[in-house]
């Protein structure tokens, strides 16, 4: 049965089913369903404290949700151990932090997950990283720790951990939002590069660029809830609700 | 976020600012002063055990002898033995307690807290006399170099399960999901993310930890375990050479810790240079 639905294309890589979260009183996804298609590209906007941080994050469970369900491929989504351990190997994620492993090189950020939890041998593992390190332009900085990398040179080696572990699906929460702004594009670059290559990706971000080139589809969420979805270039140039015509001109303002 | 280089300025660097020349003269003057203050103290010092007859040779000539420095010598291997042993056992407890009241299940982890705040807390002198006095009441016989080392052990056990801990507490969180993310289990997560920061940010609270374990091993006397300080002591009552004697073991002591605290330093450059966050 694994065996069908991971062969078969219609079946949703990510799925979410009336998924509810609260953090004490404050409830920050309210019966939030959703799902992206094999190969599809998916922003997330909305404004700040809106749940799209928490969206992800409830994809490979970093967070726990109240009720509801996510499934992975048509499988629910495992709560803990070992099952739950390969299904976040299988499942990118890229943080507005970076979040690179501070007292490893580039290059050893990139193959211990291959290592660790793949059981590849250095020499595969190795192989593998240097290539991606290639494709997204940092190959010439494996041997460097992350503090010694600028930011837009971090998030790309992030990625680059990430995709390591042959995801099949990737998740990004904000990803240029730390960066300077002369940085932003050469990470954008890699993404839209990904994107093109079939990834299925959520991306959190503002970049409506990135969004209009690459995103298949734009959800808009506001306390909590999805309140509006669309093709990009419909949902930033004809906005249906006044919550989403508000904050596009918010973030067109500066 | 630009560019962050290697050689991030240190704490002390930020805290200290570069003097002017109004402040260079009053740090010129201060030295002077306080030079003078200091030697005027020393002579005084020394005067005052001319004058009582410390300085006679009766109270130094045994330490011309080969025999003195032979005894003190047995004392000083047999501290070093009670201190390395201590310390190798407390950090592998102050890791498991650490490990237990942080990642166990919540019997065992009540239990490690309880553990470690009793350790902690309790001087390491009655724990001393509790393996000394209590423990053999109950037919446990033990040589003198375990009764001085695990209780030495179990209480710097209990700082060090904290030490550890702060450390972890230290490690971003981001550094824990980044390796949730890719699939890591919770104890590799642990012991390849977690731990190697956590314990590279604590390593100037191990080293004064050490000290403290060294300077512990001092109460040997209550066992008779002929550490340093107990064959001082014989040899202060052979010789009646109190002053003498005290003076050269406090010098060693402080050469100890000197000597840990080197090597400590020499173990992070060898192990730790790659991160200052
Ligand atoms: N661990 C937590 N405990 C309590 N409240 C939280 C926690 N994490 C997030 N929140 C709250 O949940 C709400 C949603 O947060 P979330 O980070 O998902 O928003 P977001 O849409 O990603 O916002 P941003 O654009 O600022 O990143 C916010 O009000 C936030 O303060
Ligand atoms: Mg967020």
């Amino acid at each position: 049965m694994a065996q069908e639905s991971t062969t078969d294309k219609n079946v949703p890589v990510i799925e979410l089913r009336h998924v509810d979260k609260h953090y004490g009183d404050l409830h920050v996804l309210r019966d939030v369903s959703l799902s992206v298609a094999r190969g599809e590209v998916l922003v997330v906007i909305g404004p700040s404290g809106s749940g799209k941080s928490t969206m992800c994050r409830t994809i490979n469970r970093l967070e726990t949700i109240d009720s509801g369900e996510i499934l992975i491929e048509g499988e629910p989504l495992p709560q803990e151990g070992r099952e739950l351990a390969r299904m976040r190997s299988e499942l990118g994620m890229v943080f507005q932090q970076f979040n690179l492993f501070a007292h490893k090189t580039i290059l050893e950020n990139v193959t211990l997950g291959p290592r660790e939890v793949l059981g590849q041998s250095k020499e595969e593992a190795e192989k593998y990283a240097m290539e991606l390190l290639e494709r997204v332009g940092v190959a010439s900085q494996a041997n460097k720790v992350p503090a010694q990398l600028s930011g837009g040179q971090q998030q790309r080696a992030a990625i680059a951990r990430s995709l390591a572990m042959r995801p099949k699906a990737m998740m990004f929460d904000e990803p240029t939002s730390a960066l300077d702004p002369e940085m932003i594009n050469e990470v954008l670059d890699v993404m839209v590069e990904l994107a093109r290559g079939g990834m299925t990706m959520v991306v959190v971000t503002h970049e409506m660029n990135f969004a209009r080139r690459v995103a298949d589809r734009v959800v808009f969420m506001a306390d909590g809830q999805i309140v509006e979805e669309g093709a990009p270039d419909e949902f930033f140039d004809h906005p249906k609700t006044q919550r989403a015509r508000d904050f596009l001109d918010s973030i067109k303002g500066h | 976020m630009s560019a962050r280089t290697q050689s991030a300025p240190s704490v002390r660097a930020a805290l200290y600012e570069a003097p002017g020349p109004r402040t260079k003269r009053l740090i010129a003057v201060g030295t002077v002063l306080s030079a003078l203050v200091v030697a005027a103290l020393v002579a005084a010092v020394v005067r005052q055990f001319y004058v009582t007859g410390q300085l006679a040779p009766r109270y130094w000539s045994f330490l011309l002898e080969w025999p003195t420095w032979r005894f003190l010598l047995q004392g000083f291997v047999g501290t070093v033995e009670v201190a390395l042993t201590a310390g190798a056992i407390a950090l592998v407890l102050g890791l498991a307690l650490m490990l237990g009241r942080t990642s166990g299940p919540r019997p065992v982890s009540a239990a490690c807290r309880l553990v470690t705040d009793f350790f902690r807390g309790v001087p390491s002198l009655l724990l001393i006399y509790f393996f000394f006095l209590v423990v053999p009441q109950y037919g446990i016989r033990m040589p003198a170099f375990w009764m001085l080392t695990l209780p030495v052990a179990l209480a710097a056990s209990g700082v060090l399960a904290e030490v550890f801990r702060a450390g972890v507490n230290a490690v971003p969180k981001g550094q824990v999901e980044a390796a949730y993310s890719i699939g890591l289990s919770r104890w590799k997560t642990m012991r390849l993310i977690v731990l190697p920061q956590a314990v590279r940010y604590v390593i100037p609270s191990l080293i004064a930890q050490l000290v403290v374990v060294v300077k512990d091993t001092t109460v040997a006397y209550v066992v008779s375990y002929p550490d340093l300080m107990q064959n001082a002591r014989v040899l202060i009552t052979n010789y009646d050479a109190l002053l003498s004697m005290y003076l050269v073991v406090s010098v060693v002591y402080v050469l100890i810790n000197f000597a840990i605290n080197k090597a400590s330093v020499y173990v992070a450059h060898r192990t730790g240079v790659k991160i200052i966050r």
